[in-house]
């Protein structure tokens, strides 16, 4: 009966060669650690967030005199409400702490290099799209801190020249964040996860292209990639059951907190916050844009602290396989951004006086400067790695990756 | 890559710790330790119902709540007299009248141990940090300009007997708040239990299933 069934569906849809190609003969790199879990768990929590938002939105009021109260009430009426409000709250943090991991294990091995360039700029078009669906969902809560960010964050869009303006008012529908920003928020906050789903869809066909990078920083060979199913299924729920106990002792034990208690107060436009900070994943950025003494020059500063990104692959020259583990001057900038990126951070939470203010500057320079150095030490790094004589494995890597392009090149030649 | 995990769990500490420390201005808050039986919510009930809520709100609890926290449903008739079960607790709160006296609109008290750092322990310091000045000025020192005139007449109290009394009508009120701001939270740590209990055993058998499942390459 069943194979009738899968019979019948295959002469209309071609079911069974999906399966087989995308996943039970989808071949993956067998030396995949589990920094290459954080892609399926950001698919996970984009699953969570989906699920948990619509029927939060079953009982949410965009409406500024209601949608306070209308949290209040999903919190202590609606059956089990307080448990899928607090699951899209916390989800939100470990969406973003997902896709943090996802990007430095993608910087650290080198991920983005050719060819997979598409694949990291659809995952950066991604976190653009992500940084825009927090941001509209921070409002509707519309407690002190809501409001104000929202105030903040629209009110940069007036730097823009000549226009900026009317591009504010043009945003939040009125002259002041008011109710017609919290509905239009509200139907963007709705759109977006589809947005991003389809995203992800993109995401996924550019992965199925040219396949998963691995440590090595090479294309295995044949006989080195395992199917998909059963091998990395079986890992990556392993590591997802590893993420939920972490997931659910926060949203059960600690659920409020990334919440800031000033969120817990309404909306008054009337009175502002003794500071004014975003949710910690905003932070880094936040703190840059603080750090120029100028607001245009920081909205640009904090744009780029973004948009570079993007040009990694170009901006990182070396062809030494391995990711950083065999380059020991990669290796060092990318450990001095990171800790570059957790002081910024911090200084992005704190109010901006005397010594923050200075350590903020000092590490916004640090942030750029790390991008801008980046082309002249990997190409050099690369030149004095060869000079000296590259170790023995990364040679058999090189030699290896030689051989794979014969290959491919022999393979291509015969089509 | 390792080391950037733990710089990404540094991270996230230095970013919560603030909701832990001291109060904005710098005050320390006391360290409490809440009494969260009903016995506890129930006097706190009381001392919030017959003193708070003469000029503050408490805007989202309803005579029905106060069922969950043990009071029977006579006690429960008797406080709510003609008011159905789902009305609001009443407020003395005359909104002209306190504001004409004080200037301000008192706040909403229902989630105030969630709108302030420190939550019940801001609550808890904030009733005891009233302090008599050399001008005999009361003065609140983890609020300065507060203000609400000192509620309990703590700082007026010579007694140490009466003054620990007063104490624990505080730490109750604390309790009480705390479960009015977030009264699903006993519920939710119990499901918590159960769920991590759930996911451990379940994390070892997936993981058992990855050992074997990847036995069979080599």
């Amino acid at each position: 009966m069943a194979n009738k069934i899968m019979a019948w569906i295959d002469e209309r849809f071609p079911l069974t060669n999906i399966v087989k190609h995308e996943i039970t003969d989808y071949p993956t790199p067998r030396n995949l650690s589990y920094w290459w879990n954080f892609g399926f768990l950001a698919g996970f929590v984009l699953v969570i967030q989906l699920i948990s938002g619509i029927f939060l939105a079953m009982h949410y009021k965009a409406d500024t005199s209601l949608a306070f109260d209308s949290v209040e009430h999903i919190m202590r009426e609606v059956n089990y409400g307080w448990l899928i409000r607090y699951m899209h709250s916390t989800g939100a943090s470990a969406f973003f702490a997902v896709i943090f991991i996802h990007m430095a294990r993608t910087l650290y091995y080198g991920s983005y290099r050719a060819p997979r360039e598409l694949m990291w700029w659809t995952g950066q078009i991604l976190l653009i799209m992500l940084m825009a669906t927090a941001f509209f969902g921070y409002l509707l809560p519309w407690g002190q801190m809501s409001y104000w960010g929202a105030q903040v964050i629209t009110s940069l869009f007036g730097t823009v020249p000549f226009l900026g303006d009317e591009i504010v008012v043009w945003l939040r529908g009125d002259f002041a964040v008011g109710d017609a920003t919290l509905t239009r928020f509200f139907a963007l906050h709705y759109l977006f996860p589809f947005l991003i789903f389809g995203m992800v869809a993109i995401h996924l066909v550019a992965l199925h292209m040219v396949k998963s990078s691995n440590p090595s920083g090479i294309d295995l060979q044949a006989k080195d990639n395992i199917p998909l199913h059963p091998y990395f299924t079986a890992k990556d729920f392993y590591g997802l059951g590893v993420f939920l106990i972490v997931f659910s002792l926060i949203l059960f034990f600690r659920p409020n907190l990334f919440i800031e208690p000033d969120n817990y107060i309404p909306a008054n436009p009337m009175q502002t916050p003794a500071h004014i900070v975003p949710e910690w994943y905003f932070l880094p950025f936040y703190a840059i844009l603080r750090a120029i003494p100028d607001l245009v020059g920081g909205v640009i500063a904090m744009a780029l602290s973004i948009l570079l990104f993007a040009v990694m692959p170009y901006l990182d020259r070396s062809k030494i396989p391995g990711g950083a583990r065999y380059r020991p001057f990669y290796r060092i900038m990318f450990i001095v951004f990171a800790i570059d990126v957790v002081i910024l951070g911090y200084v992005g939470a704190k109010p901006p006086t005397g010594f923050l203010i200075t350590l903020g500057q000092i590490c916004t320079f640090f942030y750029f400067a790390l991008f801008m150095l980046l082309p002249f030490v990997s190409k050099r790094e690369e030149k004095w790695l060869r000079a000296k004589g590259l170790p023995a494995e990364v040679e058999a890597l090189i030699a290896s990756d030689e051989r794979q392009r014969e290959i491919q090149r022999k393979e291509a030649l015969r089509k | 890559m390792k080391q950037l995990l733990s710089l990404f769990i540094i991270y996230l500490f230095l970013a919560s710790s603030s909701s832990f420390a001291a109060s904005d201005n710098g005050h320390p808050l006391a360290d409490i330790k809440l009494d969260r039986s009903q016995a506890a919510l129930q006097r706190g009930a009381n001392a919030v119902i017959n003193s708070c809520m003469l000029c503050h709100q408490l805007k989202y609890i309803k005579y029905r709540n106060l069922l969950d926290i043990g009071f029977d449903q006579a006690t429960v008739d008797a406080m709510r007299k003609d008011n159905p079960m789902s009305s609001l607790l009443p407020t003395g709160l005359d909104k002209k009248l306190v504001e004409d006296m004080f200037g301000i609109v008192p706040p909403d008290l229902a989630l105030m141990a969630k709108a302030r750092k420190g939550g019940p322990a801001y609550i808890y310091t904030l009733l005891t940090s009233y302090h008599e000045q050399a001008d005999g000025r009361i003065e609140n020192l983890l609020f300065p300009g507060i203000a609400m005139p000192d509620p309990t007449a703590h700082s007026v109290t010579e007694d140490a007997a009466a003054k620990k009394e007063i104490e624990a009508k505080i730490l109750d009120i604390a309790s009480f708040l705390e479960w009015t701001a977030d009264p699903h939270a006993q519920e939710r740590k119990t499901m918590g239990i159960y769920v991590i209990i759930y996911l451990v055993i379940l994390t070892i058998m997936l993981y058992i299933v990855k050992k074997r499942v990847w036995a069979r390459l080599d």
